[in-house]
């Protein structure tokens, strides 16, 4: 259900921790829904707070996020470090694996329940903005509470929706291919290099299928893929939205079907039902761990989890084309509830987490590399462990080529790339022309975008 | 879930009937028969509390979220009544509308017929046997008790994924099988596969139907010298036709609501390329993952018309072709 | 006595050989239903580098390891939760179906009353009502109090007899009890308290039972309201839980859903074994006879 390629969404891990979910309204009774149900509760849950102007008052915070167990342990530890320097805030930790956190999230919202800071990325950000679920941090922001001066510009103006700062970074991140070095040297095929165009990429791949001998291929297809559009999309100057539509034409999706289904004649990619295994971006389905193609395309945070999946050594690099196509990417924000009661201690908690040093060393790279450039810096110096190591290297190598950064995707952003990823599958499977789905892509998207 | 409803509610209707005859003796106070009267509401209270918060509220008030932008998220006042565009986006605008509706199509047309031919062949056999019939008729029930499970769905994806058991199977007969639920073409026939191994519960329905049938009528057909094709035609088909309806009746609706199996084996996107993308995946997909209530509740609406529709088809038609033994027959 | 009129056309060697031939095919097509269930037992049985090599039936090593490793198969949380929310669940369903529609049933079946015709066929109706239907403005209305990620909604509808099957099925049954029993306790001067209470309770055992079991199978294997109702993992059912078995398909995790799977079928196969009969019975009974 939830094919989407979640920054660093985990094996299924899962879950834990009490329930985020305050007080449950129960037994409001039946009767009491089918006399009034339509009318004003949502926002019932909430009201002018005093205690908020005494600082040492106790208060008590709800933090969600997915994630696996390594994420878990390091977030409860910096909620703990921020606790003990703030007696008076107690932290109520919730989290799960990907699988069904947005279905969670959604509900409890609905409920006027959301938490009072919860993790969320760009595919779900201006949905949850636009309807009103997230605390505005503009005047946060504005008066200090949250400090951004050090912040990547980019990945700034990236948490904001309708010109309001709606989430902070958590970290930065880029879509990345990951391939099998181990494979290729077994193969005799040399590695691929940065800034190949995809035609480059192609006959690369295609090298690599026909010396895999039938069962392995060159590359996964990621024709389906909204991310990997928009980045060829910006090789070409121009973006996936423009606003709240489209920012390319139906040509140029034609033009990138087709740009696929050459690379599939060529034989540089696996059989439809082969890439359709892969689709859903859960690391254990990737094509580099289950061993059928040499390269997948990833994010740049996902290495070390590949790397665990599979013995062959594994490396990473930019996707195929100008590399000005990519931009500091927020990996994932942190978000407030629009409905908490404690707006400021919100505020605080995020602005603890994105700007202490001390907080940062414990996070590590597991949300991306840190937003706040000087923590970034010192964050660099003292890290030991290789995969973060690969992970700064990678950002710090791409840094300086990056194209600015476009706005968040706007609302039904997310049902639309789930659109694109069937659509596109039907041109790789065969059932329908480039030119028949793109047609439908563009029926759907003004359907989803409305 | 209504596994087994639906050849009761038919059997329902002829029971009352019978029912309706009052076994109240008229001298009986009017007193008495008041209490009684308050006695019935009590006991029905529940259920019709239950009818009218449960069933009836919910389905007008899915009436009106239709007509509405209504989204989980959304505050109520931001809902906005936007008339008939939920289903006006449905019949123009949405392609995976018609997908589904085709692909819904399909498998009830096609798997609720070859699970019944099953079901009533398996019960001629069974019924011809003297022997072991018990221990053949629960060993052939196990599925209708397993199948609807997520666990049985598992095993299907893992046995007929292009690297499962039942390509191993085939290439001991030199065959090379497709990729089954990874094809397009081949994913909602292995639903039906999964549909039609539970055969078991019309079996048993179809097993007790047939020995109702009396012998003397077999046996005059044998003296008038009509062959076993004849007697099956002419004597077993239109004595068991109320059976047939019953889960006929039954089995359609069934596989119009098939979830869990489609859900399981596309990882919940209908797919491969809309392949397996039943009605009830799509509102689902709808309504609980893209948060589209309204439009949502604009898919149930249709598909309530649509299995209204049927359903009254059915019973219509039922007339022409079923005959109870007490009637004309 | 079917049996007889087919041997009335056939006898003797042509007829014993069409009797062999008949057990022949019922052996086949019971290979085909079975050979499912037990490639699952198997293979939950087969270690990693087997399950993925190895697709006969028969682990060449068994091996028990997939199922604690099933078991704690989710970090931070183990099946037994699921089971333990699964089983929750379908107790108090069983409780909630068998109490509701009993006392529901009996109205039906036993007292007169105005309107009493015209709510059973709108009982009959709710038979045929897709569930699929209700299930967004339910959710709206169960998430508006509060109730989702609560077991509430997957319970207190069961109390008010909304499972109509068993209303049903319930009623069916009492039509078989004598109405002699009602008019002596009657005249003994019962109300309808009381001959519910004394007659039909007591005799309604066999119906509460088919009740009970099909009740707990059904929710045991529900998918569609625990997937929307449940939406956190330490509120899973057991289907839920094996869900997140759908998204890895590596070889290191299918030996572990194997194995989950078949210990999610344990509980309804225990049912079958113990109450086959009462659940064809509870098939036929309801619908054909009564």
């Amino acid at each position: 259900m939830h094919p989407a390629t979640p920054p660093t969404a985990g094996m299924p891990a899962v879950p834990v921790h009490r329930t985020p979910v305050p007080r449950r309204r129960l037994f409001r009774g039946l009767i009491a829904a089918a006399v009034a149900l339509p009318l004003a509760f949502g926002t019932a849950a909430c009201g002018d707070d005093e205690s908020s102007s005494d600082p040492n008052a106790p208060v008590t915070i709800e933090f969600f996020w997915w994630g696996g167990e390594s994420r878990a342990k390091a977030t409860e530890e910096a909620l703990k470090l921020y606790t003990s320097k703030h007696p008076n805030v107690t932290i109520t930790p919730t989290w799960q694996a990907f699988d069904g956190y947005y279905d969670k999230l959604a509900t409890i919202s609905a409920g006027g329940n959301a938490p009072d800071i919860f993790q969320i990325d760009d595919n779900n950000l201006t949905d949850y903005a636009s309807r009103r679920v997230t605390l505005d941090l503009t005047d946060l922001v504005k008066d200090g509470k949250i400090d951004l001066s050090k912040h990547h510009a980019e990945l700034t103006k990236y948490g904001q929706v309708d010109g309001k700062q709606v989430a902070i970074a958590s970290g930065e991140n880029t879509p990345a291919i990951v391939y099998d070095k181990t494979k290729l040297a077994e193969l005799g095929v040399s590695e691929p290099q940065e800034g190949w165009s995809y035609q480059q990429y192609f006959d690369w791949a295609a090298q690599v299928t026909q010396k895999g001998g039938g069962k392995y291929w060159g590359t996964m297809d990621i024709s389906s893929d909204y991310k990997a559009l928009w980045l060829w999309l910006r090789t070409q100057g121009k973006e996936f939205y423009n606003g709240k539509q489209l920012g390319f034409t139906e040509a140029d999706l034609v033009t990138w079907f087709k740009l696929w289904q050459e690379a599939r004649t060529k034989g540089a990619t696996p059989p439809a039902d082969i890439v359709h295994e892969a689709v859903t971006g859960s690391v254990s389905t990737q094509l580099v761990v289950t061993g059928k193609a040499a390269v997948s395309f990833m994010w740049s945070n996902q290495l070390s989890e590949l790397q665990k999946a599979t013995k062959n050594e594994l490396a990473m690099l930019p996707y195929p084309g100008d590399v000005k196509g990519q931009w500091p990417r927020a990996s994932l924000y942190w978000a407030g509830s629009r409905t908490t009661e404690h707006p400021e201690v919100v505020a605080d908690i995020i602005n603890f987490l994105v700007n202490d040093p001390e907080a940062a060393k414990i996070l590590g790279t597991d949300r991306g590399l840190p937003a706040n450039l000087d923590v970034r810096e010192t964050l660099e110096a003292d890290i030991s462990d290789n995969s973060m190591k690969a992970t700064f290297a990678f950002e710090n190598g791409l840094a300086s080529k990056f194209g600015a950064a476009p706005p968040v995707p706007p609302k039904g952003h997310n049902g639309l790339r789930n659109k694109l990823r069937d659509i596109a599958e039907s041109v790789t499977y065969g059932k329908a022309t480039p030119e028949a789905a793109a047609k439908q892509f563009f029926a759907e998207a003004s359907a989803a975008l409305a | 879930m209504a596994l087994t409803t639906a050849h009761q509610s038919a059997g329902a209707e002829a029971n009352s009937a019978t029912s309706g005859r009052p076994a109240r003796k008229p001298r009986e106070s009017g007193r008495l028969r008041r209490q009684e009267g308050r006695a019935g509401y009590v006991f029905l209270s529940p259920w019709l509390l239950g009818l009218m918060a449960i069933t009836a509220f919910p389905m007008l008030f899915s009436l009106y979220l239709s007509f509405t932008n209504y989204d989980v998220l959304a505050s109520w006042d931001q809902v906005e009544w936007v008339g008939l565009d939920n289903y006006q986006r449905m019949f123009t605008e949405d392609p995976s509308y018609w997908h589904a509706v085709r692909v819904t199509l399909t498998y009830a047309l096609i798997a609720v017929p070859l699970k019944l031919a099953a079901a009533l062949g398996v019960a001629l056999l069974l019924n011809r046997e003297r022997r072991g019939v018990g221990l053949f008729r629960s060993l052939f029930y196990l599925p209708s008790l397993l199948g609807g499970s997520v666990a049985l769905a598992l095993v299907w994806r893992a046995m007929f994924s292009g690297d499962g058991a039942f390509n191993d199977l085939l290439s001991l007969f030199g065959i090379e099988g497709a990729p089954w639920v990874n094809d397009p073409t081949w994913a909602l026939e292995t639903l039906m596969v999964l549909a039609v191994w539970q055969f078991g519960a019309p079996m048993v329905i179809f097993l007790a139907g047939l020995k109702q049938v009396p012998t003397d009528l077999y046996e005059a057909a044998a003296v008038d010298g009509a062959g076993k094709f004849r007697q099956f035609w002419n004597i077993t088909l239109p004595m068991l036709s109320p059976v047939i309806f019953f889960n006929l009746v039954l089995e359609t609706i069934n596989g119009f609501q098939g979830f869990t199996s489609a859900f399981v084996i596309s990882n919940g996107t209908g797919g491969p390329v809309y392949s397996t993308l039943l009605y009830t995946l799509h509102i689902y997909n709808e309504g609980f993952t893209e948060f589209r209530m309204g439009y949502a509740s604009a898919l149930s609406w249709v598909f309530l018309i649509a299995i209204g529709l049927i359903t009254v088809v059915f019973f219509s038609t039922g007339r022409f072709w079923v005959h109870y033994s007490d009637g004309e027959n | 006595m079917a049996v007889q009129a087919a041997t009335v056309t056939g006898r003797g060697s042509s007829g014993a050989l069409r009797g062999v031939v008949r057990i022949v095919i019922l052996v086949a097509i019971l290979g085909f239903v079975l050979y499912p269930l037990l490639w699952m037992l198997g293979s939950s049985l087969k270690s990693p580098t087997e399950v993925a090599s190895n697709l006969s039936v028969l682990p060449t090593e068994p091996t028990w390891a997939n199922y604690p490793d099933g078991w704690s198969y989710i970090d931070g949380i183990s099946f037994g939760r699921f089971f333990l929310n699964s089983t929750v669940i379908a107790l108090a369903t069983v409780v909630a179906n068998a109490v509701s529609c009993l006392v529901a049933a009996f109205a039906f079946a036993r007292l007169h009353f105005r309107g009493r015709k015209v709510w059973f066929a709108i009982m009959i109706a709710t038979l045929l009502l897709p569930s699929h239907v209700l299930i967004i403005p339910q959710y709206v209305m169960f998430n508006y109090f509060g109730w989702v990620d609560t077991p509430l909604p997957l319970i207190v509808p069961r109390l008010l007899a909304t499972e109509a099957f068993f209303v049903f099925l319930m009623v069916q049954f009492m039509r078989g009890i004598p109405r002699e029993l009602d008019h002596a306790a009657k005249i003994d001067g019962c109300s309808p308290y009381g001959v519910f209470r004394y007659v039909i309770l007591p005799l309604s055992r066999p119906a509460l039972v088919t009740t009970a079991i099909f009740s707990f199978i059904w929710t045991w294997n529900d998918f569609f309201t625990q997937l929307v109702y449940l939406p956190s993992p330490t509120s899973y059912t057991v289907p839920i839980g094996l869900r997140l078995f759908i998204d890895s398909t590596g070889q290191t995790s299918l030996g572990p859903m194997f194995a989950m799977s078949a210990l999610s079928l344990l509980p309804v196969f225990l049912f079958f074994l113990a109450f086959q009969r009462l659940l064809v019975q509870g098939i036929n009974t309801s619908g054909l006879k009564g």
